[in-house]
């Protein structure tokens, strides 16, 4: 059916008064159906800033709690200690002796060293104050041993031969301190983990509210739109590019944002009081950056995903 | 005209808009493939709301309602689309979309339906230009006259070459030259195989045209005689 058949004479008309028609559609092709003012441009946009703010510095702290816990497991990991108890320096210089020989032909110990004296009394000296600790006390010598990971996942051996050795020998492992730490740590990421949760079910959310908001306010428009044949789908899809769009925007926003909070944050920390503190020093690596960015896309994703369902589960009670 | 597919069919349909009394009761009617009516009445009869039922904007309250073949009444929600887009509606209030130019709101049944936009670019223009509004194809509604919208809207309803075509009140906004010229266009649409429906109250078109007539009058729709019958 060609319709323009039926007056020739007007169209030859309107052609000869419109000469280059064909430029003007290609500059507004990518017309949104769904005009800004309904998702609430500007608002949305900030919420979804803060929100991805949010879930960056949650996966910072994740990412943190991650690096220290390693890096202090891993040194208590490979460390363990001899501590040689004697009635006098004699006994303990005998124990040490008796322990260091146990020590070197035992397969799995990587290097042992005995603790000076002196150093493990000054380690001392804020209890007992200066130069009190060796006149008082007959302090234990101390052998650090580097193990390999396979003697450190069993040490039973070497205790029994260090005790035969060696009366007084006693072997820490840390095992105490290492549970401890690790549960700590373990803690510290369900923690961070679940900040990021919250924040990714705010952003759900907010894009439910915003995506509810949107349709009622276009509400004249997705009527033309299914009256000339739209499915939901397509509906849907144009609020999910907007939301992504918008999300897009606001998660850059957030992301920028928090980089430079991190950044201050890794800047006081080199240089303030927080130098020297337990804290593994906070720098952004490369990889770092990738899983920091990975935040601001979930935040994103979640929102345009959210939305797309929102509009279906909507328009699926309408006619 | 003996049309072999039905397309349009009512049966003791009513309609109600929430718990108000029936707008339309017991509408028996159909329509044949390639057959013409208008539709007139009083205003708020109820033309435009049986159009509706039409255009699948309002479900009959009771009644069978069959579509294309299709029992549109108690069809699927996901089946509505694909019925929609073989129509082709001329608004009695335009319904353009006024963030988009004139060229958009053209395109829109085309756009909506995944169509590239390099297979309905010449079509689109080219109805444009036939309405008159080859120079106004980049202008938004708010910036056209009544006339112009009404123009806009008419070439949107026949973008998509559509099987059954419904106007509300087309010539409403426009001068009589050009009313004559979108009813005789309506004709000639009708003749190339579309079905159509027109609701007006332009009695002098009406007979002008000699088609048949279907008149509401009290929620009932009845079969007047055209005045030169069927052509
Ligand atoms: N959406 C609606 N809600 C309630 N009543 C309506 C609605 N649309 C139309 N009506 C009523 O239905 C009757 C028929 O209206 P309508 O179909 O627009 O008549 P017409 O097109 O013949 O002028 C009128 O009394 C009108 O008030
Ligand atoms: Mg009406």
């Amino acid at each position: 059916m060609k319709m323009h058949e039926t007056d020739q004479d007007a169209q030859a008309d309107h052609e000869a008064r419109d000469p280059a028609p064909r430029q003007r559609f290609f500059r507004n092709r990518g017309a949104p159906l769904l005009p800004e003012a309904g998702a609430a441009g500007a608002p949305l946009t900030a919420v979804i800033a803060v929100m991805s703010f949010l879930a960056v510095l949650a996966m910072a702290s994740l990412l943190m709690v991650n690096r220290a816990a390693s890096e202090w497991t891993s040194a208590l990991r490979s460390e363990i200690t001899v501590q040689i108890k004697g009635a006098d320096e004699a006994e303990i210089a005998a124990g040490v002796s008796a322990a260091l020989r146990v020590l070197e032909d035992t397969e799995g110990v990587i290097e042992a060293t005995q603790r000076g004296r002196e150093e493990t009394a000054a380690l001392l000296e804020p209890w007992l104050g200066e130069g009190n600790a060796q006149a008082f006390l007959n302090i234990p010598a101390i052998i650090e041993v580097k193990a390999a990971p396979e003697l450190r996942s069993n040490l039973d051996l070497l205790r029994n031969r260090l005790a035969a050795a060696a009366p007084g020998a006693t072997l820490d492992d840390h095992a105490r301190w290492h549970n401890r730490l690790s549960s700590a740590a373990r803690s510290g990421q369900a923690m961070a983990f679940g900040v990021f949760l919250l924040v990714m079910g705010a952003a759900c959310a907010i894009s439910i509210f915003a995506a509810r908001a949107g349709l009622a306010a276009n509400h004249e428009i997705v009527s033309v739109l299914h009256l000339v044949g739209a499915t939901d789908d397509f509906i849907a899809t144009e609020v999910q590019r907007r939301f992504f769009i918008l999300g897009l925007r606001g998660a850059l926003i957030g992301l920028a944002a928090a980089l430079l909070a991190l950044g201050l944050v890794g800047v006081a920390m080199r240089t303030g009081v927080a130098a020297d503190s337990f804290l593994p020093a906070f720098s952004l690596g490369g990889f770092m950056i990738l899983w920091l960015a990975a935040a601001p896309v979930a935040t994103c994703l979640v929102t345009a995903l959210t939305a797309r369902l929102t509009v279906l589960k909507t328009l699926s009670r309408q006619y | 005209m003996d049309a072999g597919k039905e397309i349009v069919r009512f049966e003791e349909v009513g309609l109600a808009y929430e718990d108000a009394p029936e707008t339309l009761s017991n509408v028996t009617m159909t329509l044949g493939e390639g057959e013409f009516r208008f539709l007139t009445g009083p205003s708020g009869a109820g033309k435009t709301s049986l159009l509706k039922m039409i255009y699948l904007a309002h479900k009959p309250t009771r009644g069978n309602f069959f579509l294309f073949g299709e029992n549109a009444a108690e069809a699927p929600r996901e089946a509505l689309p694909a019925l929609r887009r073989r129509i082709g509606v001329v608004f009695q209030e335009f319904r353009l979309l006024d963030h988009l130019t004139a060229f958009e709101n053209v395109a829109l049944p085309m756009k909506v339906a995944g169509v590239n936009q390099n297979q309905y670019r010449e079509d689109v223009s080219e109805l444009l230009n036939w309405v008159g509004l080859g120079h106004r194809m980049g202008a938004k509604p708010a910036t056209l006259s009544g006339g112009e919208k009404q123009r806009v809207a008419l070439a949107r309803a026949l973008v998509s070459k559509p099987d059954l075509i419904l106007a509300d009140e087309p010539t409403g906004n426009v001068d009589p030259a050009m009313g004559e010229r979108i009813m005789k266009l309506f004709v000639e649409l009708n003749k190339l195989g579309a079905a159509v429906i027109v609701a007006t109250h332009d009695l002098h078109l009406v007979q002008s045209l000699g088609k048949p007539v279907l008149r509401i009058a009290d929620g009932k729709v009845s079969r007047s005689a055209g005045a030169g019958g069927a052509a």
